[in-house]
């Protein structure tokens, strides 16, 4: 009887699967409220500041908001068209919404606790979901790739054309940009000799050199990146609401049409936690943390609370960065991914792999100080080198000339063309 | 009650009874072109058939650790096991790349169970996230008015279905006698040993340690030194193939569009 209790490291998990789950969904519901006072402001009128306390009159600057605002998209009809695939049309919500909460098994929320004897926990208890596991980065990288299938899935089952767009544009979108992500990983990865996101953050604590500064190239390539897979405006085409209606959720309402707002949402809060642990120094401040372990509840709590504060700045950039920016074309998006942030990406890992690699070197040249001012130069040579280099040989101007498009007609006119000038229009076309 | 039967039957009647049973289940699943109630009535028995193979398999395996442990592994690898088959007896391409996944998924369930934590999330990461997508990308741009004629009926369904109940026969015959003693996942470390370890272990440990005991903490770095340091050679080759797949690739799509001039710059990329 006793092998069928949970027994203690499986509560503990079960508690932080708990407060992790709720508080993100109540963060969730109250960033949004958050965004719509954002571009209230940034619009220059007040945004919702009206529901408070129900059956009163207090108001409460709004803060009522989420809460009636989730309870009217639970209530509503949940209305499944004719034309859709059922059993794809149900799943793809409950896919992509598992995936995104799933992500956060390897994300840590804070650095750790102090021991607590009295409840039969002796060592420090990190605040992570699954300390275990020693693939964190890679395991975010799987889940995030996995969230792909709710919207392909989504869009193909809606049977409808706009959802079918929103969703291929998603996917070809998301699997472009899943490498500069790799790529702005992997250097992290290699300066911090490890792939958990705790053992990151230590590194960088221990150091007092966030890798923001060590590593100025990646930090660029995997905000881009992480924008992009967050599918935040600028890249916010798969759901082009001028072009495409909803995107992937067109025919997608109530609960299920709240399950991929909530997930999308949520995609947006974990590339802040990623940016902040993995480049601007997780729980670590200067002067106000420390970087040893965690003896008092006192700094267990500073450091969560500095953790939280840089991951709220982080998702405020989102949210101004969604009002300030209008949206890529697809072409400039591809472009962007594969002549910019791939070389950059490239330029950054090898850079990151030969300063890491040539350090004892360094220390033996130039001694300790000069080393390590000069592991932080070289970077941000490169980065200002590849920043021009970007700017010269990708032409920043858009050309709006038509792309020419070979279809049977084309061939044809093209065929009948070349006879009328001889040779020369073939080279006129192969341009 | 099932235990007292058991030891009755030799394992080796039950692993013959397991490749009939999976052999007649596929051939009764997969699509042959029949009508509408034959096709029904082959269905039901098929999966009648294949809960039976699939029961005759489990009766031969090795009993596992905890019961907890026991658990999760049966329900991990019976969701490879019957998404793998449905990958195959599924009609609809889209739902067999989707049955595809959640065989990835099982199979990377099982691996995290064992202790292979990279390869189960690597597997994750390259099949179900890049390749599959892709698969997908093209099913759903290829197919979207319905099924074509030859995607209905399965060629060869008798002969296929026996060809890959005699690979799983062979394959579970020799991985029986492989493992005299229980299987690896007996010895998996408990949770608790796990993170004291971790806090205590080398971080850069050797190359020419790995291989002893892959369910050790850190195996990440042991499975790097041990790809780099004995492996490389072997590394760099296939690195160096893919390479040359992908230039030859190119290289194939630029020389068919430039042999005839009309579809030359199909798609000229504005900058």
């Amino acid at each position: 009887m006793n092998a069928l209790l949970p027994s203690l490291p499986t509560i503990v998990a079960l508690v932080k699967i708990g407060l992790l789950v709720g508080g993100l969904m109540t963060a969730a519901a109250y960033l949004v409220l958050v965004e719509r006072w954002m571009a209230a402001w940034v619009q220059d009128r007040k945004g919702p500041n009206r529901v408070g306390i129900p059956l009163t009159k207090i108001r409460l600057f709004g803060l009522g908001q989420p809460l009636a605002d989730g309870l009217k998209i639970i209530l509503k009809e949940d209305f499944t068209p004719r034309h859709v695939d059922k059993v794809l049309y149900t799943a793809a919500p409950v896919v992509i919404l598992a995936a995104s909460l799933a992500i956060f098994a390897a994300i840590p929320f804070g650095s750790s606790l102090p021991a607590i004897p009295a409840l039969g926990l002796t060592g420090e208890e990190p605040l992570l979901v699954a300390p275990g596991l020693d693939v964190g980065v890679l395991w975010v990288f799987a889940l995030s790739s996995i969230a792909v299938y709710g919207v392909l899935l989504g869009g193909w089952a809606s049977n409808n054309k706009y959802g079918f767009l929103g969703g291929l544009r998603s996917s070809a979108q998301l699997v472009a940009y899943e490498i500069p992500l790799g790529l702005g990983l992997l250097g992290v990865v290699l300066a911090a000799g490890s792939l958990k996101l705790d053992t990151i953050m230590d590194a960088q604590a221990s150091t007092g050199v966030w890798y923001a500064f060590a590593q100025p190239l990646g930090f660029l390539v995997f905000l881009v990146a992480s924008f992009a897979e967050a599918a935040r405006l600028p890249f916010d085409l798969p759901e082009a609401e001028q072009e495409l209606v909803g995107g992937y959720h067109t025919e997608y309402s109530g609960i299920k049409l709240l399950l991929f707002l909530v997930a999308e949402f949520l995609h947006m809060v974990t590339a802040a936690f990623l940016i902040v642990i993995m480049f601007l120094g997780g729980w670590h401040l200067w002067g106000v943390t420390g970087a040893g372990p965690v003896e008092t509840w006192l700094v267990a709590f500073i450091r969560f609370a500095v953790l939280s504060a840089k991951i709220l700045g982080v998702i405020l950039f989102f949210m101004l960065v969604r009002w300030s920016w209008p949206r890529f074309r697809f072409d400039q998006l591809m472009n962007l991914a594969w002549k910019v942030m791939l070389p950059l990406g490239i330029a950054n890992l090898v850079t990151v792999a030969a300063v890491e690699e040539f350090r004892p070197q360094l220390v033996a040249a130039l001694g300790e100080g000069w080393a390590k001012t000069a592991a932080i130069a070289i970077p941000w040579g490169v980065f200002f080198v590849g920043w021009i280099a970007a700017g010269i040989f990708t032409p920043s101007g858009t050309d709006n000339t038509p792309i020419r498009t070979h279809g049977p007609l084309d061939a044809e006119h093209a065929l009948g063309a070349k006879h009328a000038l001889g040779g020369s229009k073939r080279e006129l076309v192969e341009v | 009650m099932i235990a007292s039967v058991l030891p009755t039957i030799s394992p080796g009647t039950l692993l013959a009874g397991g490749v009939t049973a999976t052999a007649a289940s596929l051939w009764l699943l997969l699509p042959r072109g029949q009508s509408g109630a034959a096709e029904r009535t082959s269905r039901w028995l098929g999966t009648l058939l294949g809960l039976a193979a699939l029961a005759c398999f489990v009766a031969t395996g090795h009993r596992l650790g905890g019961l907890g442990e026991e658990a999760v592994f049966l329900i991990v690898s019976l969701v490879a096991v019957i998404s793998g088959a449905a990958t195959v007896v599924t009609r609809s391409p889209v739902y067999s790349a989707i049955w595809f996944a959640m065989a990835l998924a099982g199979v990377a369930g099982v691996l995290l169970v064992l202790g292979a934590q990279f390869l189960g999330v690597a597997t994750i990461v390259v099949y179900a996230g890049a390749i599959l997508v892709m698969f997908l990308f093209v099913l759903m741009l290829a197919a979207p008015a319905g099924l074509a004629p030859y995607d209905r009926v399965s060629n060869e369904p008798l002969l296929s279905a026996v060809a890959g109940a005699v690979l799983l026969g062979i394959l579970s015959l020799s991985i029986g006698r492989l493992t005299a003693e229980p299987p690896l996942c007996c010895r998996m470390p408990s949770k608790t040993a796990a993170i004291a370890g971790n806090a205590a272990a080398d971080p850069v440990p050797a190359a020419s340690e790995a291989g002893v005991d892959l369910l050790i903490e850190n195996h990440v770095a042991r499975l790097g030194g041990e790809l780099f340091g004995r492996h490389l050679l072997a590394v760099e080759v296939a690195g160096v193939l893919l390479l040359v797949a992908l230039i030859g690739s190119i290289a194939i799509v630029s020389r068919a569009a430039s042999a005839d001039g009309t579809v030359a710059p199909a798609r000229r990329a504005v900058p």
